[in-house]
């Protein structure tokens, strides 16, 4: 009587619902990965296919060879793992000042971090375009670095602020006590300490950049420079679009992504944690 | 003997801590200027100028495909804002609606989904990675999927609701007035629960057992003790996703614009959709720059009222 | 008082050392420039970008098939092909040429033309194209069209593709029913009412109510009408007797014609009804073709032209059209032009229209076998070709001329439809809107 009740009472208050949030979650991922698999003639066929009849790869390989999509993927990865880099020194830096220091003009800085994200970036792409052809960037990677970089910085920087925070501060004032200079004390005590914040801004910030497609499509006049959701975005035509070939590529770009979710989500929600207590 | 030495040793040792110490606090002033300077510079390097032309321009009449009319127009733009745009209201409507609807479900969802994965089952690591999918596809990915499956002839959602019995005939979702606003909402929703989910999930761990068991001592049901333990204590983290979503999903139109681009009839025209199409169609950008530094008000203020309102940070 | 002083002139030796710099650089461009321009046939390989403002699953490999063929017959050039989604190829060229960035070939559209030479981003192409092999290949209207609407009366583009608005039928149904073929406004309303069979779920017609419904009813009126876009006073003709009187009679037909979801009508929808086997006759263009291949049998339907006016012409909106343009930056224009006049040749055009399902300009190509099968080819030509037939010329140059088709008339149309408000008063705000525009536009360019 008793475990049957639990039993029950798990199901309902459990397993059903995280059912049907994952089903909800899960069934547009399924129908991508359906539709890739199945040849042209077969996606606008009915009755519609729950699992593709004549299942075929041709979708992936016509996507990844003839479209150029390496190259899209590769760029991609350049300016993903560039910029995660460059915000992840801005903002652990600024982070710290925040957290560990009252200082004049503080609180205008705060303001000017937030002010940065009332802007749609529509309206930012002439003045960018600008910026960056005075600087003999266009078509360059470093462009869409810096710019990334600027626009993530507010958030990873609040982020980064909230989890420096949440190390005791003790902790580093013991470390400097032991004859560490300030630097070496951010090094061995504190950093280790942060690295699960590191990581959830990291990932954000790699999330941000693998998905970004205005501004990456206005700063690149190349084909060749084209980053993944700007070469993606060409495979569909006006009247015409390839639904196959979309549908593969659309699941190759969401691997690297995937992968980085499975392999940093311990890191994720302990990071995030941090960040959003303080 | 060496109770003397140790004296002076004392008094050398604190002189030179004073000196430090000065020493110190003159460095510790500069400090955090260091630190937030590379961020800082990028900032104003980068941003700063793009944000300021949008005040300038709010000034003028800049249109990139006619430059000849190009001039100082003054206020003239609020003006015909505030008097003769039939869109502003009705798009400021719109995305008070988007941004409520937005918000609203994914965070209730996003709560429910959080407090899932919050118990104790098997593979619960991987069931959290796979959860937090929607979050990684760009918008150009997700307006394919959706527009895939909202399509009316090879839609797989039209299919489902038929064979249910729900509808007779297949409806297309997205192009029609009464549909349209849902169907983007539900798209944009499925997106925006794993931010959610995350950060209310990384939350819920750091709140000590201890206040459940004593709720549990006292009586409390799993209903008041969420009511009375849990969203106190998720109180700053909830105030802080929201605000930080509220911005962004007033700001957030690839969906939007990639599954309807705004219609049909303007039905999912928001203030930021129609700034955009301005800038991306109309090239209107002094008019486009009055409209963003309308809404950079709103947000600013509606920021600051919402900080003190909640009294974020305070108990 | 020191410290800023020399940090002044710091700054003042900076900056003229830049700007030193800055000229010397410029001049040796210069220089270079004329070497280039000085012997254009050098074989020197020089590298010209080419901006694709419809890429697409389809038109980027032809396009690349295109640049294959014309790097073989010219190995020292080397074209590098940008594709740029459809739906932001204006931001990407606005941003452009603000930033003044540019390709050195672009493909543009006929709109564009007014609006990219008064910004002075293009090179006029007169001399060039006086001197081609393609020129009185070229369709000669489509030409004129380009030159006439921009404001030096030059040419900017060479239009490689052309489209044109027409009824796709079912002639199967046409026959069973024992109907003719419309080739008038009166034959095609009564075609419409005899089409439908409501009991059948079968419809005459289908209205284009939502996106993109006001370019539709814009070319069905004027094709009614035969009547200019502006009449003698400069005041748009939009709200014309005739225009009401055909607007009002169109609209009625709605929900006793045509199926009740018109209304929400866009491109998909309306197609769709036309190839599920819900309405006989659907207004489109001949760019549709392949769609209505995919789902219907052949010889079940084909394409005629919008009927004729009330004195038997055909009309047609000038302008649908894609052209080649070369833009001012181009550092090799001789190069660039070559690259332009490949893909107006017979050859690279009927490769790239035969795949496309657009209509060739260069008049070579009609003989081509592939034309001759496409009927809806055939029936673009012969209204293109006929020389009675009359192109009205919408104000492109207008500013604002596509944000009041958008925002204005496509809901208009849907106000009508669903009875808020009236033909008149829909036509005189559409009327209005397009006079105001040009009052300031002309304003602006008679000082």
């Amino acid at each position: 009587m008793f475990t049957k009740n639990k039993k029950m009472d798990r199901i309902l208050t459990l397993y059903l619902p995280l059912f049907m949030m994952l089903s909800f979650t899960l069934f547009p991922i399924y129908w991508t990965i359906n539709t890739a698999l199945k040849p042209e003639g077969d996606i606008v066929k009915r009755p519609l296919q729950y699992l593709p009849a004549n299942p075929t790869v041709e979708n992936f390989v016509y996507s990844w060879t003839n479209i150029g999509f390496a190259t899209f993927f590769k760029n991609s990865l350049i300016v993903g793992i560039s910029t995660v880099i460059v915000v992840l020194i801005c903002s652990t830096l600024s982070g710290y000042a925040l957290a560990r220091y009252q200082f004049k003009g503080k609180r205008s800085f705060l303001l000017m971090l937030l002010c940065t994200q009332f802007i749609p970036r529509s309206m930012m792409i002439i003045p960018l375009f600008i910026i960056f052809k005075n600087l003999g960037l266009i078509s360059s990677p470093l462009a869409l670095i810096i710019t990334y970089t600027a626009i993530e910085i507010p958030f990873t920087t609040i982020l980064m602020s909230g989890f420096i925070s949440n190390v005791p501060k003790e902790l580093e004032e013991a470390a400097m006590i032991d004859g560490c200079t300030k630097l070496q004390s951010l090094r061995h005590v504190v950093f280790p300490l942060l690295l699960p914040g590191i990581v959830a801004t990291g990932v954000f910030t790699f999330i941000y950049t693998w998905n970004e497609f205005l501004i990456a499509l206005m700063l690149t006049n190349q084909q060749s420079k084209f980053t993944l959701p700007v070469g993606l975005s060409s495979m569909l035509g006006e009247f015409n679009v390839n639904y196959g070939a979309l549908a593969a590529g659309s699941v190759i770009a969401l691997i690297p992504a995937v992968i980085l979710f499975a392999y940093a989500q311990k890191h994720l929600v302990n990071g995030m944690g941090g960040a959003v207590k303080g | 003997m060496s109770y003397p030495q140790s004296a002076t040793d004392t008094v050398v040792k604190s002189k030179k801590a004073v000196n430090k110490n000065k020493k110190k606090i003159k460095s510790e002033k500069v400090i955090p200027y260091l630190f937030i300077l590379p961020s800082f510079l990028i900032i104003l390097g980068f941003l700063f100028y793009p944000i300021a032309t949008v005040f300038y321009y709010s000034v003028q009449h800049y249109d990139v495909s006619a430059p000849y009319y190009n001039g100082f127009a003054g206020l003239e733009n609020f003006v015909n804002i505030f008097t003769q745009d039939k869109m502003f209201v009705p798009s400021l409507i719109n995305s008070v609606k988007w941004v409520v609807a937005e918000v609203g479900l994914q965070l209730t969802f996003g709560m429910i989904l959080a407090l899932l994965l919050n118990q104790t089952f098997k593979f619960r690591g991987f069931v959290r990675a796979v959860a937090f999918i929607p979050w990684a596809i760009s918008g150009v990915l997700a307006s394919v999927m959706w527009s895939m499956m909202f399509n009316e002839h090879m839609g797989v959602i039209n299919d489902m609701l038929m064979k249910v019995g729900l509808i007779d005939e297949p409806m297309a979702f997205l192009a029609s007035t009464s549909t349209a606003f849902g169907a983007v909402v539900i798209a944009e929703l499925w997106r925006g629960i794993p931010f959610f989910a995350i950060t209310l999930l990384a939350a819920l761990q750091s709140i000590p057992n201890e206040l459940y068991e004593a709720a549990n001592v006292d009586g409390a049901n799993r209903w008041k003790s969420f009511i009375y333990v849990t969203l106190p204590q998720l109180k700053n983290t909830i105030v802080l996703t929201t605000l930080l979503r509220v911005v962004w999903e007033f700001n957030n139109v690839d969906l939007i614009f990639n599954l309807t681009g705004g219609g049909p009839a303007h039905s999912t025209t928001t203030l930021t959709m129609y700034i955009a199409d301005l800038a991306v169609h109309g090239s209107n950008f002094g008019y486009g720059s009055a409209l963003t530094v309308i809404s950079f008000g709103i947000l600013l203020i509606f920021a600051v009222l919402y900080l003190k309102l909640s009294r974020y940070e305070k108990e | 008082m020191f410290k800023r002083k020399w940090s002044t002139s710091a700054l003042a030796m900076t900056m003229a050392a830049s700007l030193a710099l800055v000229g010397c650089g410029g001049s040796e461009e210069t220089s270079s420039n004329t070497k280039e321009k000085a012997a254009p046939k050098s074989d020197e390989p020089v590298t010209i970008t080419f901006w694709d403002e419809n890429a697409g699953p389809e038109r980027t490999p032809l396009w690349e098939e295109v640049i294959k063929q014309f790097e073989e017959k010219n190995p020292n050039i080397d074209v590098e092909y940008v594709g740029i989604p459809n739906k932001s190829a204006k931001s990407k060229y606005d941003a452009a040429i603000a930033a003044d960035d540019l390709p050195d070939v672009g493909s543009v559209q006929t709109t564009w033309l007014p609006e990219f030479s008064i910004r002075e981003a293009l090179l006029p192409l007169d001399e060039y194209f006086e001197k081609s092999d393609i020129n009185g290949k070229i369709n000669p209207s489509a030409i004129e069209f380009n030159k006439k609407i921009t404001q030096d009366n030059k040419l900017y583009g060479i239009p490689y593709a052309q489209n044109l608005d027409t009824i796709w039928i079912r002639t199967d149904w046409f026959e069973e029913a024992g109907v003719e073929e419309p080739d008038t406004f009166d034959e095609f309303f009564t075609a419409i009412e005899k089409m439908t069979d409501k009991a059948n779920n079968r419809y005459g017609y289908t209205i284009r109510g939502g996106a993109g419904g006001s370019f539709q009813l814009q070319r069905l009126m004027f094709a009614y009408s035969g009547l200019d876009y502006f009449n003698e006073d400069g005041k748009p003709n939009i709200n014309a007797p005739e225009h009401v009187e055909f607007v009002e009679k169109y609209l009625s037909y709605y929900e006793d014609y045509t199926p009740k979801s018109d209304i929400t009508n866009g491109y998909k929808e309306m197609i769709a009804g036309f190839d599920t086997g819900v309405v006989a006759m659907v207004h489109h263009n001949v760019g549709s073709y392949g769609e209505h291949k995919k789902s219907l049998p052949e010889g079940s339907f084909k394409t005629i032209p919008l009927p004729k006016t009330a004195d038997g012409k055909y009309v047609a909106e000038g302008g649908n059209a894609v052209n080649v343009a070369v833009f001012k930056s181009a550092e090799n224009p001789d190069a660039a032009w070559k690259f332009v006049e490949f893909i107006n040749s017979a050859e690279a055009q009927s490769t790239w229209n035969e795949s496309t399902g657009q209509i060739p300009t260069n008049s070579d190509v009609l003989s081509d076998e592939w034309v001759q099968n496409a009927q809806h080819i055939k029936v673009a030509f012969e209204v293109y070709e006929n020389p009675e037939t009359k192109l009205y010329e919408p104000p492109f140059y207008l500013p604002d001329y596509r944000s009041i088709l958008d925002s204005i008339v496509d809901p208009g149309i849907q106000s009508v439809m669903s009875g808020k408000m009236t033909t008149q008063e829909f036509l005189d705000e559409w009327a209005k809107a397009i006079e105001d525009s040009k009052a300031k536009y002309d304003e602006t360019f008679k000082k």
